[in-house]
């Protein structure tokens, strides 16, 4: 086939179970990092004004929290259907951080130093997305944690004295910054400024992408998926 | 015709003038004349409940206070006969003291003040208990307040309002801050310090400068002032770590549920925390966070309650702060070198390819 056909051929990357997931955590955490940060920075009067817009300190915190149920509820949906489903089973398979990955990421940076003639051979997670998913995983799970500690802080304090919630408080408001820092830097960048998929990999919406994209980006994975005789 | 208009005219005026000039002209009953009754140190009322009215006034009564040059009648204006068939109406205050007054009276607004306020207000729905002017000022020796013996001074404001609310001066008179002030320390609030003085409205009216969203800002203006604090080692942060905590943030943005100094502190019995009836002693603390928090138990006395993550002293909560920054700004420097490492190594290899 040539490069023109592969453009055409699309092959599917997110299942739609898994887009729907995604949109989800598109949307959830975009309102708990709105509602979150205006807390966090109250004394701003960006923050100010989104407060008053969502209706008071008070509202704020339970459009904070609804989000976060709903959040929590995707994420144990998620670890269910990672663990069990047919469809999740293999991917999370993928998606394990092997020996592998380290060598991969190393390749590459000296593959951009120049030092290394070949480009690393991404199957179809490479370390990239690894790091981006397993962060993700880490960061949500120590942040709802928190927010759990926080929100039912009567709770939390039968068991633990104040200075446990005030290092909850500390992680939960730095965590939700580092996780931003992180999608904005990391995420938004492999899926939307990266010159390949500029202005954005679509597949978050359609599931699909080009496969002339993964025979470039993800070499491994669209050997198999030719192998498999899938395209 | 015209002739007749004028002389109307002036007839008109000199019927609007004369009895005034009269009644100045006469100056008024004299002291003399008072006292021929009121001078007797014997003149008194037994009233219904028991009480006595003492009635026993000399020249001397008003020496030395800031009227010292008027007499009875300028205040006591409704007696006009003597002896005077009915008891005098309460002095009105406002009769000289107004704002643009020709009596040579101090020019100021606190009587307007005053109307607006919970006593003024009280006295217009009719509760005769409500203090006027005379009752905090006193009646015949008012003083300028900055003299330490008149009762509206910084020393003795306080037993002057306990003369009506005396089950808060009780309290007041123990707290720290009645106690610095019975020791003569000029910083501590009495209480106008928190209340104001002419504007003093109920604690649940929002103009109050104690309603729930105010308190925060009424103690910082002594609690946060290092010239102040400094005298007494006490810390000054506590307001800012206040604001910055949940509960100061809610407050800031209008909750009047939420806590605030005085929740947790007190009101008026505010004790210092080493002091076993303080609100805050640790061993007080379950039972004061208890009142929002139900169920709260020792937990609560444990660590610092005013954290600033910024500082030092908050341990491992600065430190995990300050890991956290760090972390954050090594992520931040390392990803953006990523991305421009991986740019330039992505040309190179388009190039090649081509």
């Amino acid at each position: 086939m040539s490069r023109g056909d592969l453009a055409a051929v699309k092959v599917t990357r997110m299942s739609l179970l898994f887009r729907i997931q995604h949109l989800l955590l598109t949307v959830l955490l975009t309102v708990l990092a709105v509602t979150g940060f205006a807390l966090m920075y109250h004394e701003n009067s960006l923050a100010q004004w989104i407060i008053r817009l969502e209706g008071g300190v008070h509202n704020r915190g339970i459009v904070h929290r609804i989000a976060a149920v709903l959040l929590m509820a995707n994420l144990v949906y998620h670890v269910f259907y990672m663990l069990f489903s047919r469809e999740g089973k293999p991917e999370l398979r993928q998606l394990f951080f092997t020996r592998r990955d380290f060598d991969d990421f190393l390749q590459s940076l000296r593959y951009n130093l120049g030092t290394a003639k070949e480009y690393p051979r991404f199957g179809k997670y490479g370390y990239k997305e690894k790091f981006q998913y397993w962060g993700a995983s880490v960061g949500i799970l120590l942040i709802g944690f928190t927010g759990f500690m926080l929100w039912a802080e009567e709770f939390s304090m039968v068991f633990f004295p104040k200075v446990v919630l005030d290092l909850a408080l500390i992680v939960h408001g730095y965590q939700g910054l580092l996780g931003f820092v992180l999608l904005y830097l990391w995420h938004i960048y492999n899926v939307h400024l990266h010159p390949s998929v500029f202005p954005m990999n679509p597949s978050w919406i359609t599931g699909k992408v080009s496969a002339e994209w993964l025979r470039r980006e993800h070499p491994l994975e669209y050997e198999k998926l030719e192998e498999e005789g899938l395209l | 015709m015209r002739k007749f208009a004028l002389m109307a005219v002036l007839v008109f005026l000199g019927g609007a003038f004369l009895p005034g000039l009269a009644r100045d002209a006469s100056a008024s009953i004299s002291l003399e004349k008072c006292t021929l009754c009121h001078g007797k140190p014997e003149f008194r009322k037994l009233l219904v409940d028991g009480r006595i009215r003492d009635l026993y006034v000399t020249g001397d009564t008003l020496a030395g206070s800031v009227h010292e040059k008027k007499v009875c009648t300028d205040c006591h204006f409704d007696v006009s006969e003597i002896p005077h068939r009915e008891r005098p109406k309460r002095v009105a205050c406002t009769h000289c003291h107004f704002k643009g007054n020709r009596e040579g009276a101090p020019q100021s607004d606190n009587v307007l003040a005053y109307f607006d306020s919970v006593h003024g207000t009280a006295i217009a729905r009719g509760n005769t208990k409500a203090p006027l002017c005379q009752d905090c000022h006193g009646s015949h020796q008012i003083l300028k307040v900055k003299n330490p013996e008149s009762k509206v001074s910084r020393f003795k404001v306080a037993e002057t309002c306990g003369r009506c609310h005396m089950e808060i001066y009780a309290k007041y008179k123990t707290s720290i801050h009645g106690v610095a002030l019975s020791k003569g320390i000029a910083d501590a609030p009495s209480c106008t310090g928190c209340h104001g003085e002419h504007r003093i409205y109920a604690h649940t009216d929002p103009k109050s400068t104690v309603y729930s969203t105010h308190v925060s800002g009424q103690c910082s203006k002594c609690h946060s002032s290092v010239s102040i604090m400094s005298k007494f080692g006490i810390e000054t942060e506590q307001v800012a770590t206040y604001k910055e905590s949940f509960h100061g943030v809610a407050n800031q943005f209008g909750s009047r549920t939420v806590a605030n100094c005085s929740s947790c502190h007190g009101v008026h019995d505010i004790r210092p925390p080493d002091d076993p009836l303080s609100s805050v002693n640790p061993k007080n603390i379950p039972k004061t966070c208890g009142k929002c928090h139900p169920g709260a138990n020792p937990n609560f006395a444990v660590g610092k309650i005013h954290v600033d993550a910024k500082k030092k002293e908050s341990g491992i909560i600065y430190w995990t702060a300050t890991f956290f920054k760090w972390l954050t700004i090594g992520t931040m420097l390392a990803l953006v070198a990523h991305i421009f490492l991986d740019m330039y190594g992505r040309t190179r290899r388009l190039r090649g390819e081509r």
